[in-house]
């Protein structure tokens, strides 16, 4: 245990956080100060975080226990315990925080004197710090109080600029949805406990019966899932994730969702640990319509942040289909299966952390330089900001699961264990798992079309609005901050087995083999560096290829075709020479052809409203309004408040009558009730 | 040695043939049309004659629009050689997977796409819009019909599957690659821009995808992009026939001359096929752009119901 080692490094870690909270309210009146200070101490404490996450992933060592805090309460005892799995989560929470405070210190400015920065940098380190908590809590009591935390600190992150109504509407929407799941982890964590008698969450469940694991499974399923925003409980997130300052939506797109996944493996697949068929199967189900139905949504969305939210849901629902294949392994004892499976998703949450909070990021990079989040009116920004918009391009690729970016890895392990997963005898798995595979695919063009429209129309072409024409490049912290992320998406990308034998490491510690076996090749230049069951992919053997194919062309072109001369000249306009930036093609526009064909999901409306000039040809305005139907809401939400609403009206005018009398007549009978109890049991 | 040799040829076969199938599928459409037709090697001309004229470049795009030929161009090249032509000849040294092929030519369209709105014109606009629909309506079927194919050749590298393919009897006598390979056929007539999905020939702008997100490009621009796309329907076509039609089994000879037949017979097989796209395409009408979903819906009932021929029958 010398100094470097990975405990001291983390309790250092904690401690810096703890200080940059601090730090943030002493200097509450100098903005500046306090931003600089918060954010420095929280880069330090990433770094530290990093290391020592790191160092214990690849170390020898099970787990680590530390400062276990017996308090009066019989069985309570709050201890923090980090093993691969807690570490692996800690990991790429750090790598985000190093980023986002690089890009906050930056960002944060065009709040100095606006705003309580003081407060924001509180509340952010002390988000940071609950996060960490909930993925290295050691039992449910623990769990539970920094999981509330963590949904309270983000709560008020939500509704920092509370003057907008539409925050307020979203931090109430995101409070109550988000109350609704823990009350369901609440009823786990109680049927846990009166099995076992015990609140740790790495003892063992051997005690419980199966059907109560059953119930548990359905519970955790609901409970995380709110979190993690799976459709039908996805209905906060696209409210919520935008209304927060962008560089909070980085975290809670990119981290806070993800500690609901490392629920799910924590309690579902690690502490249950038994994992019938079925469970597999729902998980695969609900994975695959969250991604398709997530990354539909998004297409229609024209605010930039709430389309990366939706992108959160196809996300999520990709990460949910590679654990789905792992349960159903887990299930049938294939073991190498589960364990490829599961590597691809816990490298998809990965990857998806990169991704998403570099595209957050420069979400609010265009914020900062524009005040405005609608697509319809920005345009040719590449010209203005060109580093934001090639860090753009490389998150859009990425995500988009294109090669060489890391997204098309993770997404072809899934593929690869879906492939792995149709064998023959059991018909309902194999259906799943090939809609699954049309779903991914689907997903994966959708996303191809939802983000050539986001870069395609904000950045591309020429400008729509002044907000737009009169944009800047921003402060080069912020281009830093997110180019940290766009280098590790583009090495996870060219050499995803550097990441893949991490992630192998935390997978074994749950006790089953490496899959370092299945999944051979060279270590960082080989021909095939990524291969399963002799499938192989190289994506740095592709770019390579590219690259080559390029050079080759310039030279060949050059020979035949002489020097390059190049005129330039005006985009064709057909002779009318009136070409404008309003003729462009528009976002609405441009989704158009889908929003037609799903038109069955969407339930589009229009509405045109012509103010009559001369002749009825040529109207003095146009308004053309279109809208799509909510069908989530409408049909689940609404009738389930509209239900509850009117049995409170009853209660109302039946229970609760206000007559005194009555009251008294309730405690007599609650405490015969109580007394009879006692007697018969 | 033998490797650069390989890709060599790969690469020489692919970029002479590719042309020559638009040409082919050309002088048969005229033919239908009692009409003489451009002659079989007219694209060849068209190339070098872009080469070396100069590019216009509209005032709005930026390195997008110019950066975008070359990708397209080489991520058809790249795919192109992750599908051998020929079973005796392995181009590279990593066995190409399906599923990074998909993604790889996702790549050129992704930045095509893009290029067509870089310029600001409504057009190019119009074409990546339904580029992206259309594209997105095919992949699930694409992803089904070779996770099928895969399932029934034990791999996802396409050298495997022809490799099992040639081990297997009479493959198109099987009923799931029957299916399959209808399935695919569409997806290859969707993918290249032919009738009924969108039309080559025409520059009416309630009609063209393909020819609008291009519109803007001139001089080598040009040519890059139509070579790329020729090449990205070749190697739709060099899959398809080497997957669903391997005759390299019945090649009994050895060495050179072997692989010199094995180049001829994949002559044929192209050949054939591209007249085979060329009676569909002069044999229909093209689609109201809202009909492609059902011809994808099509395609992708064929592709499923292969799976579960498959799955439940084994063959």
């Amino acid at each position: 245990m010398g100094i470097f080692s990975a405990i001291t490094l983390f309790q250092a870690s904690l401690v810096l956080y703890l200080v940059a909270a601090l730090a943030a309210l002493v200097f509450i009146k100098r903005h500046k100060l306090s931003n600089i200070v918060s954010n420095g101490l929280c880069i330090l404490a990433s770094l530290f975080g990093l290391i020592s996450s790191l160092m214990h992933i690849l170390s020898g060592e099970e787990k680590i226990v530390l400062g276990t805090f017996k308090s009066a309460i019989p069985y309570v005892t709050l201890n923090i315990t980090i093993d691969k799995l807690s570490a692996f989560f800690v990991l790429i929470l750090s790598i985000l925080v190093l980023s986002v405070s690089v890009y906050s210190i930056g960002y944060v400015s065009h709040y100095y004197g606006k705003r309580n920065v003081g407060l924001l940098n509180f509340l952010y380190s002390t988000f940071i710090l609950s996060m960490i908590f909930v993925m290295t809590a050691g039992n449910t009591v623990f769990f539970f109080i920094v999981w509330e935390a963590m949904s309270l600190i983000s709560y008020f992150l939500v509704v920092f600029e509370s003057e907008k109504e539409e925050n307020q509407r979203a931090g109430t929407l995101y409070i109550i949805m988000t109350h609704v799941g823990t009350a369901f982890l609440l009823i786990a964590f109680m049927i846990m406990f009166s099995y076992t008698k015990s609140f740790d969450m790495f003892g063992s469940s051997a005690m419980i019966p199966i059907f109560a694991k059953n119930i548990m499974f359905i519970l955790f399923l609901i409970g995380f899932g709110t979190k993690a925003g799976v459709i039908p409980l996805h209905i906060w997130l696209p409210y919520a994730h935008p209304a927060a300052s962008s560089n909070i939506s980085a975290l809670m797109s990119g981290i806070m969702i993800k500690t609901a996944i490392y629920g799910m493996i924590r309690f579902m697949l690690v502490y249950l640990n038994i994992q019938q068929t079925w469970w597999g199967i729902l998980i695969l189900v609900i994975g695959a319509t969250s991604a398709v139905l997530g990354v539909a949504y998004a297409l229609m969305e024209h605010n930039i942040k709430r389309l990366l939210a939706f992108h959160s849901i196809e996300n999520i629902g990709i990460i949910l289909i590679g654990l789905g294949v792992s349960f159903i392994a887990f299930a049938q004892k294939n073991e190498p299966l589960g364990a490829l499976a599961l590597t691809a998703s816990l490298f998809h949450s990965f990857n998806h952390t990169l991704f998403k909070g570099g595209l957050f990021l420069g979400a609010g990079s265009i914020q900062y330089s524009t005040h405005t989040m609608d697509i319809e009116e920005l345009g040719g920004l590449i010209k203005k900001m060109p580093i934001t918009a090639l860090l753009m391009l490389s998150f859009s690729l990425a995500i988009s699961a294109i090669v060489p970016f890391n997204g098309f890895v993770s997404e072809w392990l899934t593929y690869q264990s879906l492939f792995i997963n149709i064998q023959p005898n059991q018909a309902g798995v194999n259906i799943a798992s090939i809609l699954a595979v049309a779903a991914l695919g689907l997903a994966g063009a959708l996303a191809v079309a939802c983000f050539v429209k986001l870069f395609g129309i904000s950045f591309l072409g020429t400008p729509r609005s002044n907000h737009a024409s009169q944009a800047k490049e921003v402060p080069s912290t912020m281009n830093i901050g997110m180019g940290i992320l766009a280098m590790f998406c583009l090495a996870a990308g060219l050499f995803p087995m550097i990441f893949i034998k991490v992630i192998d490491n935390v997978v074994m510690s749950m006790g089953t083999q490496s899959i370092m076996g299945n999944l051979q090749g060279g270590f960082l230049i080989a021909y095939y560096p990524l291969s399963v069951s002799g499938n192989s992919i190289s994506p740095i053997g592709i770019l390579t290829l590219i690259i080559s194919v390029i050079f080759g062309l310039l030279v060949i072109i050059r020979i035949i075709g002489g020097k390059y001369v190049e005129r330039k000249y005006g985009t064709w306009d057909c002779g009318f020479e009136t070409l404008n930036s309003r003729m462009q093609y528009s976002a609405t526009g441009f989704s158009k052809p889908l929003r037609i064909v799903l038109r069955i999901l969407y339930r589009p409306g229009r509405e045109i409203k012509l103010e009559e000039g001369v002749s009825p040809y040529f109207p003095n305005s146009i308004r053309y309004k279109v809208s799509t139907e909510p069908i989530f809401e409408k049909y689940l939400y609404v009738p389930i408040l509209n239900i509850t609403q009117k049995f409170s009206q009853k209660v109302k005018f039946s229970v609760q009558t206000g007559n005194v009398h009555t009251y008294l007549l309730y405690i007599f009978l609650a405490v015969l009730a109580l007394m009879l109890y006692n007697r018969l049991a | 040695m033998i490797n650069v040799i390989y890709i060599l040829v790969q690469i020489m076969v692919i970029i002479l043939v590719a042309p020559l199938v638009n040409g082919i599928i050309n002088k048969v459409k005229a033919f239908t049309q009692k009409r003489k037709g451009a002659p079989l090697l007219q694209m060849y001309f068209d190339l070098y004659k872009l080469l070396k004229k100069n590019a216009v470049v509209s005032e709005v795009s930026s390195w997008i629009f110019k950066a975008t030929p070359y990708i397209v161009f080489s991520t058809a090249l790249a795919v192109a050689l992750l599908v051998p032509v020929t079973t005796l000849i392995v181009p590279t040294g990593f066995p190409g997977d399906i599923i990074m092929l998909v993604y790889v030519l996702a790549l050129g369209r992704f930045f095509m796409t893009l290029a067509g709105l870089d310029t600001g014109s409504t057009f190019g606009g119009m074409g990546s819009s339904r580029e992206v629909m259309i594209s997105a309506l095919l992949e699930p079927s694409l992803l089904v019909a070779v996770f099928t194919v895969g399932l029934v050749s034990k791999s996802t590298s396409v050298y495997k599957m022809m490799e099992a393919m040639k081990n297997a009897d009479v493959p198109l006598a099987q009923p799931v690659l029957i299916m399959v390979f209808f399935a695919i056929l569409i997806i290859i007539i969707a993918e290249t821009s032919r009738i009924p999905v969108d039309d080559p020939a025409t520059h009416l702008e309630l009609t063209m995808v393909h020819e609008a997100m291009i519109l803007e490009y001139s001089g080598r621009h040009l040519a890059l992009m139509e070579l790329g796309a020729a090449i990205k329907q070749l190697v739709f076509i060099t899959l398809l026939v080497n997957v669903f039609i391997p005759l390299d089994q019945y090649i009994g000879m050895t060495g050179i001359s072997a692989v010199i037949i094995s180049l001829l017979v994949y002559l044929v097989k192209v050949i054939l096929v591209s007249i085979l796209i060329a009676v569909a395409e002069v044999s229909t009408v093209k689609f109201r752009l809202f009909s492609v979903p059902n011809l994808a819906a099509f395609s992708f009932i064929l592709s499923f119901l292969g799976f579960l021929q498959y799955s439940v029958f084994g063959r």
